[in-house]
């Protein structure tokens, strides 16, 4: 399943939510999609699902149109809304059992994929409980096993570890790789962005609208922060001599002290960080680590955007 | 769905199942303290009901005593009111809730059918009224044990009372669909309300009717069952249009809204022909016809007024149903999505109506027809027409021209806001100029609609119709050359789409 967002944008009276944006990702793939308040995540994420229709552009879901072709497109898509389901007078297992039988679900196959779903988001246990009556976390967990009981290959969630608690986030976390195992195409929004690091293969940033950056993370972060960061931490306390003497090394910039750690900015490549290493050893420094300092998702993100929303 | 589908569907039958939103909604219900609050209220009224005439009434015992007559109208007031006022709105509060303007519920974007969604709906609130009727049977079968009314009357006045509840309930499902904000939707849900008085008054008034003369006593009649039908055929055809309506609005905008609402108005407009045709027929009385001549004239209005607000924009998605065959093509046009088309099939309806009426007209030479559609009658039908289409035309150019990146439902909009202004500017003016009087309010004002049919003088009807056709054909002349574009357009794309796998 390849989903394509292509020339996207959507209008409300005069502010524009989502201002041109085309992206794409595969089955299997877990794409972040992060940006400030605002920014259109939510609006992109409601037209993928078929919920808004964009002002122009499309969105082809193997080049089936979700302005076009709502209704196919539909079978295709899962969404899990930032908005949490809160029916009335309706308990998890009818809940989970209704968007079975809306998605064509019928008889023993129904049976078995709403008790699949029960059992893959652990809400077997709370299955007769009233959806009013649960906890966000479990909410969920029903919202993900709504989006997910009629299997479908596109799974957009939006916002899904807003409020949770640490283990209902790294549950979450599993849940979503294990999806991702099972060939899904994943589109997920957080604010957690360390989180996104650790499960996403790629990104996509967008402001006001607009996107900022977008790739695979490895390219992201490369394209964002080419410099390696190198932190070293010395048994003594010689922080002044060394950072004299990294002052006068090749390929380092803007050294500096902190926390009892010097830091500096690596202007090449590994067997620089090694000759740098070794010079320092031979030198004899008492060095105790030597460490790359990668920068993530969140050090990018604050470089990249401005805060801005509309 | 071809033969080989139709007969799979009744093969299977096995593995027929109910409507998931009858199941889900009905499940909601159950376990909804509005619901089962309300009906142990009802219960409770009605037994306290029954309790009061039976100790009160046992005190006053004569020999032509008819106590049952006396409960069951009470029976009828409390099932007329609880009934016409708590379950259309409960489904409208629900269905209004699903369909919140920035949220709809997630149940709009599952594979469910338009159609299928609000047959639950509807089928749902069919069900909540026959609780409520079930509860109540009871009560009014045992009023015939207490003389003064009879079992068919008993079942026939359920039975009414139910479908008129269903009515209520398919309007009140379409207005919750209605893509209004929230104050908007408390404004229907009151208007509703106070409308619900003047549905039960009067239902109430026909059951005692019927209570009174009989129902068992009448039903060998035919011209009850003639009376019974047609009330029924007209009850149905207009929760057919609620529906189709209802349907038309939580289609996604790229379906082809306007064709099952326009072919259904088209159908219902035939058979409402025929049976009025067949009806002036068999009296003998010609004025009948003006039913149907009338009643289509006002839906046609309504229709111009969302025809108009259509966008000139058709997907491709109905672009690829578009037949390819000139003729089919042709006929599409007045069916599909598209203002243009829609203006045609208005028009087309219209034209239609108002020349059948005057072939009936003159097959039945014997009807009083100089004093029914008489030629005021057809002036006046004739001359708002002609403006309600001017008005419209006009519209359209102005949105197109000036307002052309403002959604189009503001060209239907701008047409009110045109009709609205040109009628109350002349009086206005003559307010300010201080000589606003109903002289000069049923003096002509052309150009104003709805001075129409307020002309003090009959012959100055006349200024009107050449006036309104005068604008009319000016309109035409200017909007041609976007309705020949629209008419071009309207061709089928070369390429098939993909198809998911």
């Amino acid at each position: 399943m390849k989903v394509e967002v292509k020339n996207l944008r959507k209008e409300f009276g005069k502010t524009v939510a989502v201002d041109n944006i085309s992206f794409s990702f595969d089955s299997g793939h877990v794409f972040g999609f992060v940006g400030p308040n605002g920014a259109g995540k939510t609006t992109t994420m409601r037209i993928i699902s078929t919920i808004e229709e964009p002002t122009s552009g499309d969105v082809l879901l193997n080049g089936i149109s979700v302005c076009e072709e709502p209704e196919l497109a539909r079978r295709a898509v899962g969404y899990v809304p930032d908005t949490l389901p809160a029916h009335a007078d309706i308990t998890v297992h009818e809940y989970l059992d209704f968007y079975a039988r809306a998605y064509g679900l019928r008889g023993k196959k129904r049976t078995q994929a709403v008790e699949a779903i029960e059992e893959f988001t652990n809400v077997a246990g709370i299955r007769e409980k009233h959806l009013k009556a649960l906890s966000k976390g479990m909410k969920q967990r029903v919202s993900l096993g709504r989006a997910l009981v009629y299997d479908p290959d596109v799974l957009v969630l939006d916002e899904p570890a807003a409020g949770l608690d640490p283990r209902a986030r790294v549950e979450l976390r599993e849940l979503l790789m294990l999806l991702a195992e099972r060939k899904k195409a994943i589109l997920i929004s957080s604010h957690i962005l360390t989180e996104l690091t650790e499960i996403c293969n790629g990104v996509v940033i967008i402001e006001r609208g607009k996107i900022l950056e977008t790739g695979t993370i490895e390219d992201v972060l490369k394209k964002s922060a080419p410099r390696r960061t190198v932190a070293i931490r010395l048994l003594d306390t010689q922080n002044a001599a060394l950072l004299k003497e990294l002052l006068q090394t090749p390929f380092v910039e803007n050294a500096r002290d902190v926390a009892n750690e010097i830091h500096f900015e690596l202007n090449g490549d590994e067997s620089a960080a090694c000759d740098i290493l070794g010079g320092l050893i031979a030198k004899k420094f008492k060095v105790i680590e030597f460490r790359q300092t990668k920068a993530n998702l969140e050090d990018i993100f604050m470089n990249v955007t401005k805060g801005g929303v509309q | 769905m071809n033969i080989s589908d139709i007969k799979n569907h009744f093969t299977n039958w096995r593995e027929w199942e109910l409507n998931p939103i009858v199941i889900k909604e009905l499940r909601q219900g159950v376990r909804s303290w509005t619901v089962t609050g309300m009906l142990l209220l009802f219960l409770v009224v009605l037994f306290i009901a029954s309790l009061g005439f039976l100790v009160t009434e046992s005190f006053d015992i004569n020999p032509n005593m008819q106590l049952g007559g006396s409960m069951f109208s009470a029976f009828t007031v409390i099932l007329a009111g609880a009934s016409i006022f708590f379950i259309p709105l409960y489904t409208a509060v629900r269905v209004a809730a699903e369909r919140q303007e920035n949220n709809p519920d997630l149940l709009y974007v599952t594979t469910l059918s338009p159609a299928r969604i609000i047959r639950g709906k509807f089928l749902c609130s069919a069900y909540i009224a026959l609780l409520f009727f079930s509860a109540c049977m009871p009560f009014m079968a045992f009023t015939n044990l207490l003389r003064g009314v009879d079992l068919p009357t008993v079942f026939f006045i359920l039975a009414y009372l139910f479908l008129v509840v269903c009515a209520a309930n398919m309007i009140a499902i379409f207005v919750a669909c209605i893509p209004a904000s929230r104050p908007f939707k408390v404004l229907f849900a009151l208007g509703g309300f106070f409308a619900s008085f003047w549905i039960v008054i009067p239902l109430v008034e026909i059951s005692w009717e019927l209570m009174r003369s009989g129902v068992g006593a009448m039903m060998s009649g035919r011209d009850f069952w003639i009376g019974v039908l047609t009330a029924a055929a007209i009850g149905l055809a207009a929760t057919g249009l609620f529906f189709v309506l209802s349907v038309a609005l939580v289609s996604p905008p790229s379906a082809n809204r306007a064709l099952p609402v326009r072919i259904y108005l088209t159908v219902i407009w035939l058979l409402g022909g025929l049976l009025n045709f067949g009806w002036v027929a068999q009296t003998g009385d010609a004025e009948r016809m003006n039913i149907w001549t009338f009643s289509t004239f006002a839906v046609m209005m309504f229709a111009l007024l969302v025809t108009i607000s259509n966008s000139d924009q058709i997907s491709q998605r109905v672009r690829r149903t578009i037949p390819a065959a000139r003729v089919k093509r042709f006929f599409a046009f007045f069916f599909f999505n598209g203002a243009a088309g829609g203006l045609l099939w208005t028009g087309g309806i219209l034209i239609a109506t108002y020349f059948a009426s005057q072939t009936v007209m003159l097959f039945l030479p014997t009807a009083a027809y100089p004093s029914i559609l008489s030629m005021q009658g057809q002036i006046w039908f004739a001359t708002t027409a002609a403006y309600a289409f001017a008005y419209a035309l006009t519209a359209l150019f102005i949105h197109r021209n000036f307002l052309s990146r403002r959604p189009p439902k503001l060209a239907g909009l701008l047409a009110v806001l045109l009709a609205a202004a040109w009628a109350i500017a002349p009086s206005v003016v003559l307010f300010f100029l201080n000589q606003l009087s109903w002289k000069s309010v049923e003096g002509l004002q052309l150009g104003n609609i709805f001075n129409v049919a307020s002309l003090r003088d009959d012959d100055q009807r006349l200024y009107h119709l050449y006036f309104a056709f005068g604008w009319l054909l000016v309109m035409i002349v200017i909007n041609a050359k976007w309705f020949f574009r629209q008419a071009n357009n309207f061709r089928p794309p070369p390429v098939a789409p993909p198809v998911l796998k």
